[in-house]
């Protein structure tokens, strides 16, 4: 998704990153479960998340306040042990600036925003954020009543 | 409460955390014979390739203990255990008293048992007491011999390399990771290593090591001989048990645990290298020493330790790796096919060192190899955890386009698949 790659780019404007080196990485990326069945697949940030246990670098940890699932990419050595035990496959691999080596990138729900970039870009509605609960009640709302609600846009 | 925790890496440390998400003040005390704060065992292959720093490869920050309030006592090694009296014995002749005790002492590199393996300058591969010795030795010499071809024996040799030394494998079996992967696979990553100018040899093994207390010759069981002044043992582990060798703690491969990673022996668990659990692949007993595995052990048996409610799924041999920018891992049974197996593979292209391989038994997948093509292999370690019957995906399983929502509904609420929701909301799907 290319508003996911933006946002992980190094510029953050999509005409300057399309010509990063490395180019940026997206970390949702919209598939297909059958045919005519589109699916966006992103991190879960689990509760006991596999990638955490699998990090032999001590380098993925869970945000004790805010439950996000996060990697300190300096610490990560790039054994791809995470991408190994991730059930959902949504770890990525990414070029370090300098090119001389990879490493493991993830999703961390755009922490430094309000709302994530995929979900701001998504102007079909399928892709939502806010706590559980609040999610659950805009099932089925309007759009303007789900925005609201969710405190979005 | 009394929690005492024999052991001060992936197991211990996560057992501490694992109590401390229950019971937040009772008393933790952890012991082990190494002096470091714990650290990133496997890491010790980037601080001897050069790659990170001595103080870059520590797991926790160093107020871990303190913050977790752990009495942390290192240098010292348990001799023993007295479940009568729920006392553990340490070799100065002490003791300590526990009310739950966590064995979670690891394994040890084997030795080959061979004449003159005590000289200076043949080490394994294992603690950072080691990684240190064979960087010290290193600097005074340009060559090295590894014992070993399996994964520890090959991260062993891609450090040195790193570093700059001249590299010579010696494996006894007829090719590389033997235990691990089929030939072709073995084979694959075997060009990679000497493309990237190790040498290998095969079919040969050491017979005896001599010089005067440093080691200055190796003599093969060939009847050639190798001057060389640094030699890595990486013949596997053993789990350390000699400390229950005289309790009723049962062992067999390892410390035998029950599906709450608790010993034979009420309030005594057992969790990481030393710990044996049922293979979720072969459903037998095994010990399947690795950091994953003794992450979550250690966690879970931490929580058991407060109350023992939390079931431990099983283990599974699971492997990763990059050599020289090459990805590398090996999940389940990824051997040659036996009966009743198949194996199922991509469009592989060995001369680029790209390559998958898929293992099945019946409709199950049991084992996969990936070289290069790795992502989305979490997929197949999950299908693979769950026993999935695999029969309507078969042919799409190899493909590159392969991912997780084609699977979606064969894992969805499946024991041991953790998929959960955070505690501060996430994107979710609404259909
Ligand atoms: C070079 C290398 C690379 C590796 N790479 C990987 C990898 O990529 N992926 C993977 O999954 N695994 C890897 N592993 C394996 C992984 O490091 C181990 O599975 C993991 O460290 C096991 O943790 P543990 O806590 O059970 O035991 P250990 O790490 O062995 O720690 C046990 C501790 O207890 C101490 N102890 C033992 N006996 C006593 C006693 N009697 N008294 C006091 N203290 C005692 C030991 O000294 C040690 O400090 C690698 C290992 C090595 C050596």
């Amino acid at each position: 998704m290319i508003a996911c790659a933006v946002e992980q780019s190094s510029t953050g404007e999509l005409f300057k990153a399309i010509s990063e080196t490395p180019l940026p990485v997206s970390l949702i990326e919209v598939t297909t479960a059958k045919e005519g069945e589109s699916f966006p697949l992103q991190c879960r940030h689990c509760e006991e998340p596999y990638c955490i246990d699998a990090c032999i670098a001590g380098a993925i940890r869970k945000d004790p306040e805010t439950g996000l699932v996060l990697s300190d990419e300096e610490k990560c050595v790039g054994c791809w042990m995470c991408v190994m035990t991730c059930p959902f496959g949504v770890i990525r691999v990414s070029l370090l600036p300098d090119k001389k080596g990879k490493i493991a990138v993830k999703c961390d729900l755009c922490q430094d925003r309000k709302i994530p970039a995929c979900v701001e870009a998504c102007y079909t509605g399928a892709l939502l954020f806010g706590e559980v609960e609040d999610l659950i009640r805009a099932v089925n709302k309007s759009k303007e009543d789900r925005d609201v609600l969710l405190n979005s846009r | 409460m009394c929690y005492l925790i024999v052991g001060n890496c992936a197991a211990g440390i996560n057992a501490v955390e694992g109590i401390r998400k229950l019971d937040t003040n009772s008393k933790i005390t952890v012991i082990s014979d190494e002096n470091s704060p714990v650290y990133c065992r496997s890491l010790i292959t980037d601080y001897v390739a050069g790659t990170r720093k001595k103080e870059d490869i520590l797991y926790r920050e160093k107020d871990f203990y303190e913050k977790n309030k752990v009495d942390l006592i290192l240098g010292e090694t348990v001799k023993g255990i007295d479940v009568s009296k729920k006392e553990v014995i340490l070799q100065k002749g002490n003791s300590l008293s526990y009310n739950k005790l966590l064995i979670a002492s690891g394994a040890s590199s084997k030795p080959l048992r061979i004449k003159g393996e005590e000289k200076y300058g043949v080490f394994g591969f294992r603690t950072l007491h080691d990684a240190e010795e064979i960087i010290k030795t290193g600097e005074k010499t340009g060559k090295a011999v590894v014992f070993g071809g399996g994964l520890i024996g090959l991260k062993a040799a891609y450090a040195l390399k790193k570093r700059g030394l001249d590299v010579l494998v010696i494996v006894k079996s007829s090719r590389l990771l033997s235990r691990t992967v089929n030939a072709e696979a073995a084979g694959i990553l075997g060009n990679w290593f000497k493309e990237n100018g190790i040498s290998i040899r095969t079919g040969i093994g050491p017979q005896e090591f001599s010089g005067n207390g440093e080691i200055e010759e190796v003599l093969l069981d060939n009847g050639e001989k190798i001057s060389v002044k640094l030699v890595i043992v990486g013949k596997g582990v053993m789990p350390n048990i000699s400390l229950v060798k005289d309790s009723p703690v049962k062992t067999h491969w390892g410390i035998i645990t029950d599906e709450f990673l608790q010993t034979n022996v009420e309030g005594v668990f057992a969790a990481g290298d030393v710990a044996e659990t049922t293979d979720m692949v072969t459903g037998t007993g095994a010990v399947n020493a690795l950091w994953t595995a003794a992450c979550e052990q250690g966690r879970i048996a931490g929580m058991n330790m407060v109350r023992k409610d939390k079931k431990y799924p099983g283990s599974i041999g699971a492997n990763s790796a990059d050599f020289f920018g090459l990805p590398f891992m090996s999940v389940g049974y990824a051997g040659e096919i036996k009966e009743g197996y198949e194996e199922l593979t991509g469009s592989n292209n060995p001369k680029e060192y790209s390559y998958k391989r898929i293992v099945l038994k019946g409709n199950r997948l049991v084992g996969f190899t990936t070289i290069n093509k790795i992502e989305n292999a979490g997929v197949y370690t999950a299908l693979i955890r769950n026993k999935a019957d695999i029969s309507s995906i078969r042919d799409i399983l190899p493909e590159d386009y392969f991912d997780y929502p084609k699977v979606k509904d064969l894992l969805k609420g499946k024991e041991g698949f953790r998929e959960s929701i955070s505690p501060q909301g996430e994107i979710i799907r609404i259909a």
